[in-house]
């Protein structure tokens, strides 16, 4: 099957990924205190390069990020140095700003946690290197209210920083300044969408806005606003000190760089894993010891709740980029992992994930307040068996009416794994559902009658 | 059986609303206060942000955390010293989960029971708890200790099940003794540790977790908690 043309060769993009060095949370002991960052990992050593050496101006440094080819890990993928060129030109009236994205609510992904926990002045860093390459003044960096914990952490390596003189007035003796403000969310999921995040620093509610005018025209307080994922900006000064080539040569072409796998559910040894793109979901099972129990992996969800579900036939020959996943038929999202074993009830797992949209949909758009809560419904009945087969269609027709119909994502991404779900188990699907009444002669929940077997609107026979 | 839509009964006695009487106060005007050190923290609050409305998060944490929860009262408080109308609070406090809006117990314990977790054994964590402190999902146990409640996905799906307690530390890799020594030890007054997650790879390269100021919590390589999913 594999031609000249697909992308699911089965074949490791990843290189030479058993001897990868990490490199963003390198294997260096208590690497969260900040002499020991400076001292054994090249710490705050491509901010001095850049900002007090002149190694790039901001332009210089924008187009080296352009060029290392990195690409956002928070789940769009897109262009990091080209989404940063988006900013207009300096207006000295009018304030820039900076929000790192540490929301990161959606399911199966945790990844940014372990930055915070580990190696958070790599990130503190990134944010001050990207302050730099847009001349901006204030950074927020966006953290999830439930991570209080390690808002902690990061709040005293932003202070550490600052006390250094690596935030602040006059970085390192020059004129560029430039602040670092911690915020905390307070439990909603819609925060990590970018202009609910916005929104939600502006001390509103996170309704997400319409786009455009987008962030970088009418961002956050209605200024010039760009707005990374935290592994995103944490990839920054990797990318100033080793070059962009180096980045560039890591993994697939189109979608280089480390990246940080949080591989969850039915694995020997769950937990985030740093290796290049382009890994074979095969191979990461493998380095997570393979499924528990030695049992059989069924399905894979390979980039957070949002991104359908592959069976583990579509997952085995695919790799860890956005352009195979997306011929997979699926996406790279976050890169969480979610293996699921033979025993996994697929029906139940889509419905939860179907109530974790329908309580975190934020109630603005009509298609997904109301579409949320039917497919949950709809799909909590056929799960205590006392759904009809026509019930399946009935939510793949809902999801219809949801996606693309919402001022955000929210709505495609509560539609996805149902539709999909549906479509690749549906065997498993209709076991739950209640059998047609044909034989029986009864009247049967789908309406069906013997005489016809054809479905009134009604359900009543026509005879 | 338990569905994820079952809405649990409240234990604790709510106060009565009436449609058009202001409701019961809870906290006298004599404690509805800050503190030097509050008001203060508050004007850095301010200061962080271009306009007054940016701290309105903040500032419901620090009331938050002084009052436990945010009766009516308290937002208005936080209306008032930082000058945004009522309205704008109360619409931020009621969006997000976090701020409670009604009492809870001294701990509440936040149970992850999205897939990652559901799939290996969230939900019998949940029932566990709710059997051992005879409440019912969203209700708070008779001595008024612990409110148990269902949470979304905590970002903690390599340790899961795990649970939060309040809005507070994680307690990760749950079982039901380690449930028990919680609730024991939080009976007894103890502080909860932090408990960093060992990353897989350290575990090879290192022998173990990188932080020497954390308790370590090794991601568990032991047969899954449960099979079941509700």
């Amino acid at each position: 099957m594999a031609d000249a043309d697909t992308l699911l060769t089965g074949q490791s993009k990843a290189g030479d990924w058993r001897s990868f060095e990490r490199v963003i949370l390198p294997p260096v002991r208590d690497l969260h205190k900040i002499d020991v960052y400076e001292a054994e990992a090249d710490g705050y050593k491509a901010l001095k390069d850049v900002v007090r050496d002149g190694k790039f101006d901001p332009k210089g440094l924008t187009d080296e990020v352009k060029a290392s080819g990195l690409r956002g890990r928070g789940g769009a993928g897109f262009s990091t140095g080209l989404k940063w060129s988006f900013m207009p030109p300096v207006d000295p009236d009018k304030p820039r700003y900076l929000c790192c994205n540490g929301d990161e609510s959606e399911p199966g992904t945790f990844k940014d946690r372990q930055i915070f926990e580990y190696n958070p002045h790599l990130m503190i860093e990134g944010i001050m290197l990207a302050g730099y390459a847009m001349t901006i003044k204030t950074c927020y960096l966006y953290i999830r209210g439930e991570y209080d914990d390690y808002i902690q952490h990061v709040q005293r390596a932003v202070n550490e920083a600052y006390d250094r003189g690596y935030i602040g007035k006059n970085i390192l003796g020059t004129d560029f300044s430039m602040d670092l403000v911690v915020h905390a969310g307070a439990g909603a999921y819609i925060c990590g969408e970018e202009t609910s995040l916005m929104n939600s620093l502006e001390g509103r509610r996170a309704y997400p806005r319409i786009k455009p005018p987008f962030p970088a025209q009418v961002g956050v307080f209605g200024m010039p606003t760009t707005i990374n994922n935290v592994e995103t900006l944490a990839d920054v000064p990797l990318v100033v000190n080793r070059g962009a080539d180096w980045f560039a040569g890591i993994g697939p072409e189109k979608h280089p760089g480390p990246v940080l796998y949080g591989i969850s559910g039915h694995v020997n040894r769950p937990g985030v894993y740093e290796y290049p793109t382009g890994m074979l979901i095969s191979d990461l099972l493998e380095v997570a010891g393979g499924a528990r129990g030695g049992k059989r992996i069924k399905a894979v969800v390979p980039g957070g709740s949002s991104t359908p579900p592959l069976t583990w036939a579509m997952a085995e020959p695919t790799t860890m980029d956005a352009e195979t996943l997306r011929e997979a038929g699926s996406s790279m999202g976050t890169g969480g992992l979610c293996f699921l074993d033979e025993d996994t009830d697929m029906v139940s797992f889509t419905r939860r994930i179907a109530h974790f949209y329908h309580h975190e949909s934020c109630g603005q758009c009509t298609p997904c307040r109301e579409g949320t809560g039917w497919l949950e419904k709809c799909l909590a009945r056929i799960d205590e068996g006392n759904g009809h087969t026509r019930d399946l269609d009935l939510l793949l027709e809902v999801c219809d009416q949801m996606e693309g119909r919402t001022v955000c994502a929210l709505a495609d991404a509560a539609a996805w794994p149902v539709r999909w779900g549906i479509k690749r188990f549906r065997d498993e699907f209709e076991a739950k559902c209640r059998p047609t009444a044909f034989a029986s002669g009864a009247l049967g929940g789908d309406g069906a009658t013997e005489q016809t077997g054809e479905l009134t609107p009604t359900g009543v026979p026509t005879t | 059986m338990m569905t994820p839509d079952t809405p649990g009964p409240s234990v604790s006695p709510q106060p009565q609303y009436v449609p058009g009487q202001a409701p019961p106060r809870v906290i006298p005007d004599a404690e509805l206060v800050w503190t030097d050190e509050e008001a203060a923290q508050i004007e850095t609050f301010r200061a962080q942000y271009p306009t007054p409305d940016g701290a309105v998060m903040k500032t419901l944490w620090l009331a938050q955390r002084k009052w436990g929860w945010l009766p009516p009262e308290t937002m208005h408080l936080v209306a008032d010293t930082l000058g945004v109308p009522y309205a704008k609070v109360y619409g931020v406090a009621t969006f997000y989960t976090q701020y409670f809006k009604e009492e809870k117990g001294t701990f509440v314990f936040d149970v992850c029971t999205c897939f990652s977790c559901q799939v290996c054994g969230g939900y019998d964590m949940l029932h566990y708890l709710e059997d051992k402190l005879g409440v019912v999902k969203g209700g708070t146990s008779e001595d008024g200790l612990f409110t148990v409640q269902e949470a979304e996905c905590l970002g903690a799906c390599g340790s899961a099940p795990m649970l939060q307690v309040t809005n507070g530390p994680y307690v990760h890799n749950l079982t039901e003794a380690k449930i028990d020594q919680l609730v024991d030890a939080l009976r007894q007054g103890a502080e909860l540790p932090f408990e960093s997650v060992t990353l897989p790879q350290d575990g090879d390269e290192m022998g173990g977790n990188r932080r020497t100021d954390a308790q370590a919590v090794e991601t568990y390589q032991t047969p899954p908690v449960s099979d079941t999913i509700h």
